[in-house]
C-alpha cells in the first residue's frame, strides 16, 4: 500500500506519541531509582541542556553546569508531577541551576556590563567560514546581561516578563539588553 | 547609524510596540533606508538564533553524573561484564560446560528406551539476571511489592470479575516483561527492546497502583 501524506503524518504522530510514552516510562522508572532509565533521559536531553549552559555561561563552565543540572534532576525527580513534558521541566530546572551559579560566574566575567563599548567589541565581522560557530562564539562574547537575555528570549523563547522574573530585573531592561545583543550580533550575519 | 527609532526596532520586530508608535515607526521606515536595513538584519539575527543546533558535550558526562547519583552507567556495566571473565575463569567455565554436557549425554543414554525427555512446564523459564533486571532494582521491586501487598489485602473488597481482569492484565504484562528481558539477554544494547521493557514495567506499576487504589477505596 502506498503511503499518502496523511499516512506519513499519522505515522510521525504515532512515533512522537511512542517517544513520549517511552520517556514517561523512563521518568517513572528513574523516579523509582532506575539508573538505566535516567541514563536514557540524560542521553535524550544532554545536548539541549549543555547548549543552554554553554550559551548562558560560556564553554568553560558548560560541562560542570550540565552535570549539576542532571544531578539535581535525579534528586528532584520525585517532585515531577507530569503536568508539563519532562523536557520542559528539566529545561526550567536547568535555567534555575545556571542562573543560581550566575553570581559566582558574574564576578569572574564582570556581569551586566552592557555598555556600548563592550558590545562593539563583539561586533567585529567574522573571518572564518563557519558562520554558525562564529555566531555561537559571538553570543559567548556578549556581556552577561545581554547574552542571558538574548539566549532566553531569542533561542529559548521566554517572554520578557519571565526573563525579568528570572534575572531580577524589570522587563524594560530585558528589552533593552535584547536589542543591544541583536545589534551586536547582526554584524555576524553574512 | 542611529536615529530616534533605531532602539525601538527590536520591540517593533517582536510586536511589542504600542499601536500608535507602531504606525509612526512604519511611516518612518518607508522614508529611512538605514532603519529598513537594520530591521532586516535584526530579523535575520532572530531567525539565526531560532535555527541554532544543540550540540552534545565533547566528552561523555554521564560517568561523572552516574557516580554522583550512585548508579552504574551502561557502558561501565558492559565493560565490567567484559572484564569479569578472565582467561582462567573462561577455562573453568569451559571445563564445567564440558562436564555438564557429558553428564547430560550420559543421563540421556541411560534413559530406558521409549522414555521421552520431559516437556517444558507451564512455569516460565528463569529470567536472566544480568540484563533487563528492572525487577532486581530495589526501589522498583519495593514499589511493586508494596502495591501487591495492598492489592492482596483489599482483594476481597473487589468483585470477582474485576479481580479476573486485573489478574489477566498483570499476566499479559508479566509475559511481555519476560519476553523483553529474554530478548535483551541476547541483545542488551537494543534501544527498542530497552524502551519496550521500560514501557511494560511502567504499565505494570500503573496497573498495580490503579488496582491498589481501587481495592483501598472499596471500604
Amino acid at each position: 500500500m502506498e503511503l499518502t501524506t496523511p499516512g506519513v503524518a499519522t505515522l510521525r504522530r504515532d512515533l512522537d506519541q511512542a517517544t513520549r510514552d517511552a520517556e514517561t516510562a523512563d521518568v517513572a522508572l528513574a523516579a523509582s531509582g532506575d539508573g538505566r532509565a535516567f541514563e536514557r533521559l540524560y542521553r535524550s536531553h544532554v545536548a539541549r541542556i549543555h547548549s543552554l549552559a554553554q550559551r548562558m555561561t560560556g564553554e568553560d563552565h558548560a560541562d560542570d553546569l550540565t552535570q549539576d543540572v542532571f544531578v539535581r534532576a535525579w534528586s528532584k525527580l520525585s517532585t515531577f508531577r507530569g503536568e508539563a513534558a519532562f523536557g520542559t521541566w528539566l529545561h526550567r530546572l536547568a535555567v534555575n541551576v545556571i542562573l543560581a551559579r550566575r553570581t559566582t560566574l558574574g564576578t569572574e566575567r564582570g556581569r551586566y556590563d552592557d555598555s556600548e563599548n563592550v558590545l562593539d567589541g563583539v561586533a567585529s565581522r567574522p573571518h572564518t567560514a563557519e558562520l554558525s560557530l562564529d555566531f555561537e562564539a559571538a553570543i559567548e562574547r556578549l556581556p552577561d546581561g545581554a547574552r542571558q537575555v538574548f539566549v532566553l528570549h531569542d533561542i529559548e523563547g521566554y517572554r520578557h516578563e519571565e526573563i525579568a522574573d528570572l534575572l531580577g530585573i524589570v522587563p524594560g531592561t530585558s528589552k533593552s539588553q535584547l536589542h543591544h545583543a541583536r545589534m551586536a550580533l547582526r554584524r555576524h550575519l553574512e | 547609524m542611529s536615529d530616534t527609532w533605531t532602539n525601538r526596532l527590536s520591540e517593533y520586530l517582536d510586536g511589542e510596540l504600542p499601536e500608535s508608535e507602531r504606525a509612526t515607526l512604519e511611516a518612518h521606515l518607508r522614508a529611512c533606508a538605514d532603519c529598513r536595513a537594520t530591521l532586516e538584519q535584526l530579523r535575520r539575527v532572530v531567525a539565526r538564533a531560532q535555527a541554532l543546533d544543540d550540540t552534545p558535550p565533547t566528552t561523555d558526562l554521564w560517568p561523572a553524573i552516574a557516580r554522583h547519583v550512585g548508579v552504574v552507567s551502561l557502558d561501565a556495566r558492559r565493560a565490567r561484564r567484559r572484564l569479569s571473565f578472565t582467561v582462567p575463569q573462561l577455562a573453568a567455565a569451559a571445563v564445567a560446560l564440558t562436564l555438564l554436557s557429558a553428564g547430560s549425554a550420559w543421563l540421556l543414554l541411560r534413559r530406558p528406551a521409549g522414555a521421552r525427555p520431559s516437556q517444558s512446564t507451564t512455569t516460565p523459564s528463569p529470567i536472566l539476571t544480568n540484563v533487563g533486571t528492572y525487577e532486581a532494582n530495589p526501589r522498583y521491586a519495593a514499589a511493586v511489592a508494596s502495591l501487591e501487598r495492598v492489592l492482596a489485602q483489599g482483594r476481597s473488597r473487589l468483585d470477582t470479575a474485576t479481580v479476573r481482569v486485573i489478574e489477566k492484565n498483570l499476566g499479559i504484562i508479566d509475559r511481555a516483561i519476560r519476553d523483553a528481558q529474554s530478548a535483551l539477554a541476547a541483545d542488551p544494547a537494543n534501544s527498542y527492546l530497552n524502551l519496550h521493557l521500560a514501557q511494560e514495567m511502567r504499565r505494570k506499576l500503573e496497573l498495580l497502583r490503579q488496582a491498589a487504589a481501587l481495592a483501598g477505596a472499596r471500604t
